[in-house]
């Protein structure tokens, strides 16, 4: 699999490098800048871009206006993007475009390696992976929205789970209940936020952003 | 003095063309400079005229005069054309007593501007109508170029044409001058003249004036008014004085001339002393307080009323000063007590772990790797805390997307639906976004924690029109049970002195029951406009 890392400090780009080198993953470029991430993207078309919020020139949100940029030119190109602090705002921006293969964590979830790799993964199969805080706050906020409210209280663990990129089985083990029981609570939340049936990634995508909406 | 008028006439002459010649090539821009350019030292001729008729016989003098005047025009033309106005001025004066002399009978006979003032019931007009116009043209020059004087003088016609903004007591007194000379022209003395010149009055009226004239020119108003009033004091006193011990001591010059056997001066002495006793009276203790360092009675409102704005103003930024500086230090205060329990101490504690699981790692792998992932966890609690510190310092979308996008991730974070209406035409600077985001986001706390709403409704708009800067104003309205207090509790205590450092206000409505409306405003300096000018 094929990744792009885009990082200014350089000691945080080369324990990338080496944490991902060691998992088996192939460093197709690593960057310090946006202009050379936006470059980097487009040309290289990796499996993932791992991508940090803020980088030069301005040292704000370049690195994820480059991500965003990319997958406009590139329609669906797997993104991560990790940054030392997650808001919702900018989970939105890069969920707005529904194709997938988006993620955005904590810059520390790369402490457990196990669930970082498996993160890339999701995102590079076109899954959506969000970081428990935002679904934290997700869950925190009482919706208005019609179809989010009808969900039962199960239905919105589930998709709070589904944000987090877990797949089925990951949920089931978690909420220790049976696949075939996610499965049902995740057909219940397609038909309750209205989703016609189409490939279940999308419509997980999609899922999570009307959560992300309402 | 036939021969001393041709010789001033000569020698002027031959001045003001040497003069001319000397024209160089000065600063256009100013007057002086033109004055030197065109050769205007020509106005030199009338100081030179007054010299010569003034020092009447004294022939010898007159050369000496002349010379000097030469050797001013030739050496120090800037001090020359500073001293033309101070030449005709002086010409008036002369005017004008000559016109005196002839009105009380004289028949002195020296050559005025364009009359040769001898016999003649027609002289003395046609003398005082030229004197007018020199006095007038004196002024004018005044006015018009830098001469000692001018810079008062200016300001105050000024004034004088501006009848709206009324004058204020000191510039009045620079009418004293003008008065002496009414006087000198209208009154019965003879105060410029060999006789009266040993009268004391006469003497001091002259020091007063003098005086005020060097005040003038050293542009002391403080103390042209003090002596103005000192002056008024002393003949008031005088005027007094000789009403009584003139029947006792059978001489003395009073304000009436004394020459002539008036059959009584007396009581035209006692009023005119009265009014002048008076008018010092009035005088002195409003001259006494300003050197105090009182104020001045200004009848100028306009004047007064900005004095007491800022007055006013200076008390409101000393409050808001000593406030952003204790807000700064206990923020200062709180972020190293949380460095020094939190992050600090989460560092500590992974080296710590670190040291042991090297040590163990030989012996006692499995110990070994359990230190090592709490290590981690150490270190992932110590990212979290740092965090949390840096949001309350600077929330990272503020840096990264301005006010706008900050507010709205803002109320991305609150448990509740939001509505937003956010109108910001321009961005705002960091300071003033920093302080109105976290004005919003300690009215949201408030609302999250004890409102009991059921949505809120905030509102960011800009008004470009109002001020300098414009005008940043946040509404938050929620639809909870009302009755918030802002004089209770720190918080928004806190936002209104976070806010009055930028002349920022905050106003909460909140009747029981509801709804709670917290409205901020604060001037701001737009960015845009700021940059637009670099």
């Amino acid at each position: 699999m094929r990744i792009v890392i885009a990082e200014d400090l350089y000691l945080l780009r080369e324990g990338l490098v080496r944490l991902l080198s060691a998992h088996g993953f192939e460093i197709a470029a690593a960057v310090a800048s946006a202009p050379e991430l936006l470059e980097a993207l487009v040309e290289q078309r990796p499996d993932v871009g791992i991508v940090d919020v803020r980088l030069p020139p301005t040292h704000t949100d370049d690195g994820l206006r480059a991500a965003l940029l990319a997958r406009a030119q590139v329609p669906g190109l797997p993104v991560l993007v990790l940054s030392q602090y997650v808001e919702q705002l900018y989970a939105r921006e890069l969920l707005a475009d529904q194709a997938g293969g988006v993620g955005y964590l904590l810059k520390d979830r790369v402490f457990n390696d196990e669930a970082f790799t498996a993160a890339i993964r999701t995102v590079a199969a076109g899954g959506t992976v969000l970081d428990p805080e935002v679904v934290a706050k997700l869950l925190n906020r009482r919706s208005r929205d019609e179809p989010v409210a009808r969900l039962t209280p199960r239905e919105r663990e589930v998709l709070a789970l589904m944000a987090e990129g877990r797949s089925n089985v990951a949920i089931a083990q978690r909420l220790f209940i049976a696949e075939k029981s996610v499965s049902k609570h995740a057909a219940g939340i397609f038909d309750k936020l209205d989703l016609a049936p189409s490939d279940d990634d999308n419509r997980r995508v999609l899922a999570v952003l009307a959560y992300l909406d309402s | 003095m036939i021969f001393s008028i041709v010789l001033a006439l000569t020698i002027g002459g031959i001045a003001s063309v040497l003069a001319w010649a000397r024209r160089g090539s000065p600063r256009p821009d100013s007057l002086r400079g033109r004055i030197r350019a065109r050769g205007w030292g020509l106005l030199l001729l009338p100081v030179a005229m007054s010299a010569a008729v003034m020092a009447g016989g004294a022939h010898g003098l007159v050369p000496a005069e002349l010379g000097l005047a030469v050797l001013a025009i030739v050496f120090a033309p800037k001090l020359a054309a500073k001293l033309v106005p101070f030449g005709v001025l002086s010409l008036a004066v002369f005017g004008i007593h000559l016109a005196k002399l002839h009105r009380d009978g004289s028949n002195l006979r020296v050559q005025y501007l364009f009359v040769h003032a001898g016999r003649g019931a027609w002289i003395a007009p046609v003398i005082l109508a030229e004197a007018a116009a020199l006095f007038v043209v004196a002024l004018w020059l005044l006015l018009r170029t830098d001469a000692p004087g001018a810079g008062l003088l200016r300001p105050l016609a000024a004034r004088w044409l501006d009848r709206r903004r009324g004058i204020s007591l000191i510039d009045s007194l620079f009418l004293i001058p003008v008065v002496g000379l009414v006087m000198q022209l209208l009154g019965p003395g003879d105060w410029f003249g060999i006789q009266a010149i040993n009268g004391l009055d006469a003497g001091l009226i002259d020091l007063t004036l003098a005086g005020a004239a060097l005040v003038l020119i050293f542009r002391s108003r403080a103390w042209a008014a003090t002596l103005a009033a000192a002056g008024l004091l002393v003949l008031g006193a005088y005027g007094w004085l000789i009403a009584v011990f003139w029947p006792v001591l059978g001489f003395a010059y009073g304000f009436s001339d004394l020459r002539n056997p008036a059959p009584s001066p007396l009581w035209t002495d006692a009023v005119e002393g009265s009014l002048l006793l008076a008018l010092g009276l009035w005088l002195a203790p409003r001259v006494m307080r300003h050197h105090l360092g009182e104020p001045l009675d200004s009848p100028d409102p306009e004047l007064a009323a900005r004095a007491q704005q800022l007055t006013k103003r200076v008390q409101a930024l000393t409050q808001t000063r000593r406030d952003a500086v204790d807000t700064a230090a206990a923020e200062l205060r709180r972020i190293e007590r949380d460095l020094h329990d939190g992050a600090q101490a989460r560092l500590v504690a992974l080296g710590i772990s670190l040291q042991a699981a090297e040590r163990l790692f030989p012996t006692n792998p499995d110990a070994a790797l359990a230190l090592v992932a709490e290590a981690k966890e150490s270190s992932s609690q110590a990212l979290t805390e740092l965090r949390d510190l840096v949001r309350g310092i600077y929330p990272p979308v503020l840096a990264d997307r301005g006010l706008a996008d900050a507010i709205r991730a803002l109320a991305l974070d609150v448990p509740l639906p939001v509505e937003l209406d956010i109108d910001l035409p321009a961005p705002v600077d960091l300071p003033v976004a920093s302080a109105v985001y976290f004005s919003v986001a300690e009215a949201l706390a408030n609302i999250t924690k004890h409102a009991g709403a059921r949505s809120v409704r905030i509102q960011l708009s800009q008004s470009l029109l109002a001020g300098p800067g414009g005008l940043l104003r946040a509404q938050v309205t929620d639809d909870g049970c009302g009755g918030a207090d802002p004089t209770h509790g720190t918080g928004l205590a806190g936002v209104e002195r976070r806010l009055a450092a930028f002349d920022g206000i905050l106003a909460v409505s909140s009747p029981p029951g509801g709804p709670t409306i917290v409205v901020i405003e604060v001037p701001c300096a737009l960015s845009s406009l700021k940059t637009s000018t670099s």
